[in-house]
């Protein structure tokens, strides 16, 4: 459930006091009917606080935990796990770091790019697989409400709404915000993940487990790849026939 | 209102024809073509004021309803052939092309003859409603030439229906989908006409209904798919355009 207006209200005179909605909307890049329109409807993004608290230099993690919502975000300090930090690197950047190590001296050539920063193209998904024990789905859908198929489908297009992000982080134990950096709403260091963090549990895999996971993440890519291309045909198929 | 819906159905199903002339031209498709000019043909038909004009030009002897039923089967084949091959629905296409689909188009057809044949069918009539009223042998043979001539439809829908279903809940684009429910409900539409005979007199008028709305969904279907086509734009053009 995003905010409620009032209480977002009451967070923004305190962020901007004496500031007119106008000023806000130009300052933050929210676009005013957009702001206008969840007003009304009293219920107001996340993304719409995460921008307000960018433009006034406020951590969006703390401007959140403000809300009744999201609470537990304030006492929540629990360092990102491996897995978690590893579930946040780019395929991309699992395969070039698997190139890099296994290439002979000096062949790969001078300053390799750092990480991808997050999201990545499956990072919601990734992330929940890193941090199950096979339950999880089950608690976070008892203790939320949102049905099985509903949250895997959220999973499967790389969505997950913040509530049931922050919900599943606590359903597996881990820091509340991990959940907020794998959908993208809030960096990793706003969520207060060291810096350096993902690069560093990367160098820590084990050639072998390097391998097995880029080899995982390319499977599972080849998997949607293939799914895609088999849409695409059938749409292609009807156009052969019927247009 | 049944006047509207049937000249309403005439002009959609007229106009989807008109707007496949340059795809006729361009020869791609022309199936598509032809079943919807049957299918204009046939609506024309069924609209009493043509249907009587046509058939006194015939002779008068209510040639004009068989014509109109062999219209019917030549458009509705070639249009759910089409549309079978188009959702990639082999066992649609196996069973309206292979020998089930031909031996039911057979036997129909040969029932449908012999019926007309052994009625007293003199005096145009639309709906053969005065020739069933000649004899009681005669309103049994038009029960039953009915019945055939609405089999054949039901038969292809049906064969397409699964189809359709199975495309409404595939990933492929919305528009496509709403496109495969428009069709399904057409495709289940027909197939209730067999049950026209249960229908009490009084609610004669949903004979009419069922029938039209059927087609308009049909000719709708067809016309979101060119829609979402026009939509989908370049990309498609690209690609049809190294297959030519």
């Amino acid at each position: 459930m995003p905010l409620p207006a009032k209480a977002f209200q009451r967070w923004l005179s305190g962020v901007a006091p004496d500031t007119s909605t106008a000023d806000i909307c130009r300052v933050s890049g929210v676009k005013r009917t957009t702001l206008a329109q969840q007003m009304v409807r009293g219920k107001v993004a996340e993304t719409t606080v995460v921008s307000i608290s960018r433009a006034y230099n406020i951590n969006p993690v703390a401007a959140l935990a403000t809300f009744d919502t999201y609470s537990g975000l304030a006492s929540s300090s629990l360092p990102p796990t491996e897995k978690e930090l590893v579930s946040q690197i780019a395929t991309v950047d699992l395969l070039r770091a698997v190139i890099v190590r296994t290439a002979p001296e000096g062949s790969t050539g001078p300053g390799q790019p750092g990480l991808s920063p997050t999201p990545h193209a499956t990072s919601v998904k990734n992330w929940v697989d890193a941090i199950d024990d096979g339950e999880l789905r089950h608690r976070v859908s008892a203790a939320t409400g949102v049905a099985p198929q509903n949250y895997s489908a959220q999973l499967t297009a790389n969505r997950l709404a913040p509530e049931l992000a922050v919900a599943t982080s606590r359903a597996a134990g881990v820091g509340l915000a991990s959940g907020l950096v794998a959908t993208g709403l809030v960096t990793e260091t706003e969520a207060g993940w060291p810096p350096g963090a993902r690069q560093a549990a990367l160098d820590r895999l084990s050639d072998g487990d390097l391998t097995a996971l880029a080899g995982e993440r390319l499977q599972a890519m080849g998997r949607t790849l293939r799914r895609q291309e088999q849409d695409q045909e059938q749409t292609e198929r009807i156009w052969e026939n019927l247009v | 209102m049944i006047e509207i819906l049937q000249w309403t159905t005439l002009i959609a199903s007229g106009a989807a024809a008109l707007s496949r002339i340059p795809n006729l031209v361009r020869r791609k498709n022309r199936s598509i073509f032809y079943a919807l000019a049957l299918l204009t043909l046939a609506i024309l038909l069924s609209i009493r004021g043509p249907y009587l004009a046509i058939d006194t030009l015939l002779g008068g002897t209510n040639v004009a309803n068989l014509l109109l039923r062999f219209i019917i089967f030549g458009a509705i084949f070639f249009l759910a052939l089409r549309i079978a091959a188009g959702f990639g629905d082999s066992r649609g296409v196996q069973l309206i092309r292979g020998r089930a689909g031909m031996l039911a188009l057979g036997l129909i057809s040969a029932v449908l003859v012999v019926c007309f044949v052994l009625m007293d069918t003199s005096g145009s009539s639309a709906g053969l409603v005065d020739v069933a009223a000649k004899s009681q042998q005669n309103a049994l043979l038009v029960e039953y030439y009915g019945a055939a001539g609405r089999a054949y439809p039901a038969y292809v829908c049906l064969a397409i229906l699964p189809g359709m279903l199975r495309a409404v809940r595939s990933p492929l684009p919305a528009m496509l989908r709403m496109s495969a429910a428009l069709l399904a409900v057409g495709s289940i539409a027909i197939p209730l006409s067999l049950l026209f005979p249960l229908v009490p007199p009084g609610l004669g008028f949903l004979r009419f209904v069922v029938n039209y709305t059927a087609i308009l969904c049909f000719v709708a279907g067809l016309a979101l798919i060119w829609v979402a086509s026009g939509r989908a734009g370049r990309k498609h053009g690209r690609v049809s355009a190294q297959r030519r």
